[in-house]
């Protein structure tokens, strides 16, 4: 872009969110060029710079969106969404330069309303911000993911988040009632005042997970939830996970306990044993219940007869707990892989009847074309009907050249992906596709994909919203 | 750019976990990317690798209070003070330094204070106090944001003191410790040289109670690195009110008014004390916590930055009042002239702040 039309668009942008919260500064362009995504860690890491925003804005509310929104449609500019910048994918890397709008002004707790259990905030909350606010009044959240403190209320929207008791509170678009949206072209909606209606298909459900494509969210009410009055944990181990998925997915069709946590015989002998002291083989699965006592101790007496018909050593109470003071622990540096090793988690989702064959075909699949590389997976989020995969790979001396290694990177993942496609599982879980998966959405959706690309073509004519992300 | 291997190996082993981002004070304040410890580190690494120049960071190096929520909060112990400080050395050597930074280190130069030339009326009180608390063998170590900016709460506190000790006084040669300096240029010549130069004029005392706890930790422990030792013993104010009470040296009431501490990092963080101000409290009334306190204490302003950015200060007093407010904490009570200033400046309706000494004061027997 010229210099000229630069200034222009600059003078237009300082007009709509003020001198101070429009910053064309080194500083804040690269602050805004990594995130979580290995890839952009690595390429930093090798000391390259990522793509960059050429402005970076911060509006304090959807009007100041709506302006910058109309000023990049007039000039037909990238526009990439920035919350907390926590996500695995890339999908807040300005791959294509242009406007990065940081919702993190939008930080306002309008209204915790008890009569309707929710906290109204602005998108760029903090979550844990909120979780405190819910806190004050003796309330929770009941979102607590490994990146509770570092991620907004619209990353987690916007990339369909999740957290740890959500067997029993749900996934992240189920804790939302509604939703204020900045259109592309800059009209600003609010999705239906409830979500469960039948007025049509349900708005939520169309922006959340839409990853900054089809508009930004600005505005959202996150349900509150009384604390139980007890919270139990009781520890397992199951001599193989075959009976662990018997086992509960029989216990899910009676109650919904919070935690359900499997992991497989590699993670239990590395993570668990180092982290939670279990230090037997087999497969450790964590399970918490909570509630009104009363209610807790028929959910326990169900869990125990349940689990003791599958074979499963009860470990007690101790090895839970364990596992729940140190939840966060496990994403920890020492804990966690990190650079220089390259590693990915290839999250998945399928029915009882596909999972496990989902979980072998993946780990046959990337430990046999790649010697070099290990396959470790947990379970951790479960429904009546089936459970998601946590599988990671671990590779420890990616090669050094970064084009080298992000070609093995991408090569890895599309062989894990597409494996799990092939067995009946979907491209990701909770983290989200960014630009890491958007190659593979379309091999998921097949002709189903026009139903997204219609939205975009409609919506976002001039393609301008967070562009190669989602495969749109 | 010239930093230590300790202060380089600090900013490359941020791994980007961000468990910290939630309790910069800054970053909440102001909601900018950059003011979290994860981007500093990423831009001071590339500046190692030669990837940046050391001026495109140099302002975002003056946007950190050096609070440490961050480092508390960070598991594998990491902490980005180590390498702030020794990058802003760097800035100052190489005369990269925003200008505003200039203007407050040509403040030193000209007026011995970053803040510059006192208003009249808290010249003539510090004049008055300097006369009339001229001499004795306990020193109050009045420190230089109490000096410039919260005389009144120092008038406050020798009154107090002198009810309990007979022997306080205030010495102009002794108030400069060199925190600001150090705040500004980390570690360098100057530096260590003013820091001297208190530490002298302190040794002619048998006791030293530092009223500030930031410089109260900058006493214990960059003095302590920086080989400067002390004949004189030191103690903070809480200390040594608490001295006074236990001893019966100042005789308190208790009443059924209920009081929030706002916890200071120094004290809570650096100096791991987080008693001394709620047994205080106890003496006289209730304590009343707020959300976030102890270590996980939300800073609530510092007075170097309110010169060059007043309006991000403006919100992080008010981000802790909202605090405050949602716990139904009417009394804040400050441990430090910094968050006093701050807080007194922004205070909600119907809510009070008062400094440690003040409640002590209020609630004489």
């Amino acid at each position: 872009m010229n210099e000229f039309l630069f200034t222009q668009i600059l003078t237009e942008l300082e007009d709509a969110v003020g001198k101070e919260n429009c910053s064309t500064k080194l500083v804040d362009k690269v602050a805004h060029s990594v995130d979580y995504f290995w890839l952009s860690r690595m390429w930093a890491d090798r000391g390259r710079e990522m793509p960059m925003g050429d402005f970076i804005v911060s509006p304090k509310d959807a009007q100041e969106v709506s302006k910058v929104l109309k000023i990049a449609n007039y000039y037909k500019i990238p526009v990439t969404t920035w919350g907390g910048g926590g996500g695995t994918q890339g999908g807040a890397i300005p791959v294509c330069g242009g406007i990065l709008l940081d919702t993190k002004r939008m930080n306002q707790i309008y209204d915790i309303n008890e009569q309707g259990m929710y906290i109204e905030c602005g998108a760029g909350a903090i979550y844990k911000h909120i979780e405190w606010a819910a806190n004050e009044r003796g309330y929770s959240t009941m979102h607590f993911p490994s990146s509770l403190t570092c991620s907004t209320v619209g990353g987690f929207l916007a990339h369909r988040g999740i957290g740890v008791v959500s067997t029993k509170y749900g996934k992240i678009d189920d804790m939302v009632l509604q939703m204020e949206v900045v259109l592309p072209n800059g009209d600003i909606i609010n999705t239906s005042s409830a979500p469960k209606h039948a007025a049509g298909p349900d708005l939520n459900q169309i922006f959340i997970g839409s990853e900054g494509t089809l508009g930004i969210i600005t505005k959202a009410q996150i349900r509150i939830y009384i604390q139980p009055e007890v919270r139990r944990f009781r520890g397992f181990l199951f001599k193989n996970m075959h009976a662990a998925f018997e086992a509960s997915r029989e216990l899910l069709q009676i109650f919904k306990p919070s935690v359900m946590r499997l992991y497989d015989d590699a993670e239990t002998a590395s993570l668990i044993k180092k982290i939670v002291g279990v230090a037997k083989p087999g497969a450790f699965m964590n399970i918490a219940y909570e509630g009104k006592k009363e209610l807790v101790d028929v959910e326990e007496k169900i869990l125990l007869e349940t689990f003791a018909k599958y074979g499963a050593e009860d470990l007690g109470s101790e090895y839970g707990e364990k596992w729940w003071e140190e939840k966060i622990t496990f994403f920890y540096p020492g804990h966690m892989m990190d650079l220089p090793q390259m590693f990915g988690t290839m999250d998945t989702i399928a029915p009882y009847d596909k999972i496990e064959e989902i979980y072998w075909a993946m780990k046959k699949a990337i430990e046999t074309k790649y010697p070099n590389i290990k396959f470790i997976a947990h379970f951790s989020h479960w429904y009546e009907w089936g459970a998601m995969i946590y599988d990671r790979f671990i590779c420890d001396n990616p090669p050094q050249d970064p084009i080298e290694a992000m070609k093995l990177h991408n090569e890895v993942w599309t062989t894990g992906v597409r494996t799990a496609l092939a067995h009946g599982g979907v491209v990701n879980d909770h983290h989200g596709v960014g630009i890491k998966l958007g190659r593979l959405m379309k091999e998921q959706y097949g002709p189903a994909m026009q139903v997204f690309e219609g939205l975009k073509k409609s919506l976002d004519p001039n393609g301008i919203m967070n562009p190669f992300k989602l495969g749109l | 750019m010239k930093i230590s291997d300790k202060a380089r190996q600090q900013a490359e082993s941020c791994r980007f976990c961000w468990m910290c981002r939630h309790v910069c004070p800054i970053g909440n304040a102001d909601g900018q990317e950059r003011n979290n410890a994860r981007a500093r580190a990423l831009m001071v690494s590339y500046v190692i690798r030669g990837t940046e120049k050391l001026e495109d960071i140099a302002t975002n190096m003056y946007e950190c209070s050096l609070c440490g929520a961050c480092a508390n909060n960070c598991k594998t112990g990491w902490d980005p003070r180590l390498f702030i400080q020794e990058v802003k050395t760097q800035i100052i050597l190489e005369g990269k330094e925003p200008e505003y930074i200039r203007k407050l280190l040509d403040n030193y130069s000209s007026c011995g204070a970053v803040f510059g030339k006192m208003d009249k009326g808290a010249q003539q009180l510090l004049q008055k106090m300097q006369e009339e608390y001229s001499d004795g063998k306990v020193l109050l170590l009045a420190g230089e944001m109490a000096v410039n900016k919260d005389a009144e709460s120092l008038e406050k506190t020798l009154k107090l003191l002198s009810k309990g000790s007979e022997s306080i006084c205030l010495d102009k040669s002794a108030d400069n410790t060199g925190y600001s300096l150090w705040y500004l240029t980390g570690k360098t010549k100057e530096t260590v040289e003013c820091a001297r130069k208190c530490a002298e004029a302190l040794n002619k005392y048998e006791k030293v109670v530092v009223y500030n706890p930031v410089e109260l930790s900058f006493i214990r422990h960059e003095w302590k690195e920086w080989g400067i030792t002390l004949k004189a013993r030191v103690v903070g104010l809480n200390e040594e009110l608490l001295d006074l009470i236990n001893n019966d040296k100042l005789k308190v009431r208790k009443s059924d008014i209920e009081y929030s501490l706002q916890d200071n990092f120094a004290y809570a963080r650096e100096l791991d004390d987080v008693t001394s101000g709620r047994q205080l409290i106890e003496k006289v009334g209730i304590v009343k916590d707020m959300l976030l306190i102890n270590k996980e204490a939300n800073l609530a302003g510092q007075l170097i930055m309110n010169e060059y950015m007043p309006n991000t200060m403006k919100l992080v007093a008010k981000n802790r009042w909202m605090n405050a407010m949602n716990m139904g904490c009417k009394t804040l009570v400050t441990e430090n002239p910094d968050e006093h200033v701050l807080l007194k400046e922004n205070v909600p309706e119907g809510y009070k702040v008062i400094t440690v000494e003040e409640m002590v004061l209020d609630n004489l027997a």
